[in-house]
């Protein structure tokens, strides 16, 4: 940690997350993948990778690896394997891609890219895991829990994800390609609803208080909310794997799973409805406005997930829920929070040395909410008409919707270059005597 | 004397601001206490959220600026946060600029 105070590499970590963004923009754009092509065709996994491993883990990461010493008040237990996990992570996601590629015919036959894919990822999420999970696991209470069951999920996730690639490769058996059949569900339920669901909850719980000067959310409550998630992506893990051992069909345990989750869902609302009732700062900044827009996403998931399974059509729309929960929800939220990082972290970099010797701005000095707000409002917008355009089967409608987030994404991102470059800050308090300007992609040290 | 020197270094401490206030950590009730003994100064403060990255900033911040006051031969600087600090504490015309609710 620079100053024991801010993680070197979380720039880094969010810049390689936004590129990997606007790769399953373009993608989506550009008509590859769902809904163009099925859901489980080669092309859909190269965008769904491309989304929840290149965009949002590794944003996910580059959050963690500054605030969960934050959560526990303790430093983070290796700043130095942050840059190699990195590392390891990309080239895994390229490698798993080019695979994915390759089974779809898009590149010559070179199968053994999955395994290779699969080994790296595997690799780079473990150093992610023990490096977080020593540190979180010095205080393992309120919302470092969290950051303990989505990094377990994680976990599962990514083993899951290592027998598939392996599978797909043909390198495991009949066994491999059996659970291969049924497990994507469970797969996928590890990945976004626990790795990086709870994360998510469980950070936010500490940015939402901290940013709005409110109290901790109460222990036992958040730990009632915590109990439900974790138990159903537990039951979806232990309980599905042993479906498929079975071979009895997953439907009972994704139905109590789905109970669980909702009831999760439902306990995270009023957990976060508590903290900003209870927020000494009345007034919300643009990060905290625009938050709440990836709650209601979340809300509306749950509702367009209980319709669906009412109406017997949640396979049918599958991909609309996942769309939803991916951008409506986990995105959103992520975008939000990473324009408010940004700026905290620029601040504490740039102007936290000099405190104390010079006049120094405020932290939103750094940022032109007014400027930003119609980027985000754009993203929103379009990431609702998105999902109705896939609910109503209009690929090509979809493909607008792309766009519009395309460029609502650029906006966002240009916002947050100006951040780093303190192009905002007026002189001269930009850059006081003493002060240095930040590197865009890192910390310095 | 020492309640003059008292007073300067109180002074000195405005450049210190909350970042995400904006405003200064004297009129923002962060300083618990100044104690000052044959130049030797032991300030007592908080911030606003225990764990909060900026907390040994604005430690640091504020060591720094009582040291740059002639007359201040060392400086110690204690963080606590008991009491917890309060919107209460705040400069009351401060706190009304910054939009912070009067039950609070």
């Amino acid at each position: 940690m620079v100053g024991n105070n801010i993680s070197r590499w979380t720039m880094t970590y969010f810049a390689m997350a936004l590129a990997w963004l606007f790769v399953a923009l373009v993608l989506m754009m550009a008509g590859v993948g769902y809904p163009a092509a099925g859901i489980a065709s080669s092309d859909t996994l190269v965008l769904v990778h491309a989304v929840c491993i290149g965009w949002l883990s590794l944003a996910m990461c580059g959050a963690l690896f500054q605030f969960v010493p934050v959560l526990v008040a303790a430093p983070l237990f290796s700043e130095n394997w942050a840059l190699p996990a990195l590392g390891l992570l990309s080239a895994g996601l390229i490698s798993l891609l080019a695979g994915f590629l390759s089974l779809g015919g898009r590149l010559p036959p070179a199968l053994w890219l999955l395994p290779l894919g699969a080994v790296l990822l595997v690799a780079g999420f473990s150093l992610v895991v023990v490096d977080l999970g020593l540190t979180a696991s010095l205080r393992p209470t309120g919302p470092a829990r969290f950051v303990l069951a989505g990094l377990a999920s994680l976990c599962a996730t990514f083993v899951f994800g290592a027998i598939f690639a392996f599978a797909l490769a043909g390198w495991t058996g009949p066994v491999g390609g059996f659970i291969l059949a049924s497990g994507v569900p469970l797969h996928a339920i590890a990945g976004l609803g626990g790795w990086l669901t709870l994360t998510a909850m469980g950070v936010s719980y500490r940015l939402l208080a901290m940013f709005m000067l409110a109290p901790d959310v109460d222990d036992r409550q958040s730990r009632m909310t915590l109990a439900t998630g974790a138990f159903a992506v537990g039951l979806t893990v232990a309980g599905g794997s042993l479906a498929i051992w079975l071979a009895s069909g997953l439907n009972v345990v994704l139905s109590i799973a789905a109970v669980f989750g909702l009831a999760s869902v439902g306990l995270y609302g009023r957990d976060i409805a508590g903290i900003f009732r209870a927020r000494k700062r009345r007034h919300l900044e643009l990060n905290m406005r625009m938050a709440t827009l990836s709650f209601v996403g979340l809300a509306a998931m749950a509702v367009l997930g209980i319709a669906l399974a009412a109406t017997d059509m949640f396979a049918a729309h599958v991909g609309a829920f996942a769309f939803l929960a991916v951008f409506g929800w986990l995105s959103g939220l992520v975008l939000a929070k990473l324009y408010k990082i940004v700026a905290f972290l620029t601040w504490l970099e740039t102007y936290g040395p000099v405190m104390g010797r010079t006049p120094t701005p405020r932290v939103q000095d750094l940022v032109a909410e007014g400027r930003a707000t119609k980027w985000f409002v754009l993203y929103y917008a379009a990431v609702w008409s998105g999902t109705l355009m896939l609910l109503a089967g209009e690929p090509h409608l979809f493909r607008a919707a792309a766009a519009a987030m395309t460029v609502g994404v650029v906006g966002i991102v240009r916002e947050v270059i100006r951040i780093r470059r303190l192009a905002d800050v007026a002189s001269p308090l930009r850059l006081p005597g003493g002060a240095i300007a930040p590197h865009l992609l890192f910390a310095r040290a | 004397m020492t309640g003059e020197l008292e007073g300067r270094i109180r002074d000195a401490l405005r450049v210190v601001i909350d970042p995400e206030l904006g405003e200064n950590i004297v009129d923002l009730g962060f300083i618990y206490d100044i104690s000052v003994g044959d130049g030797a100064v032991h300030i007592t403060m908080t911030a606003t959220t225990p764990g909060c990255p900026a907390t040994s900033f604005l430690r640091e911040g504020v060591e720094n600026a009582a040291a740059r006051v002639p007359g201040v031969e060392s400086v110690e600087v204690t963080m606590t946060f008991d009491p917890l600090w309060t919107p209460s504490l705040i400069e009351p015309a401060i706190r009304a600029s910054l939009g912070f609710a009067a039950v609070n």
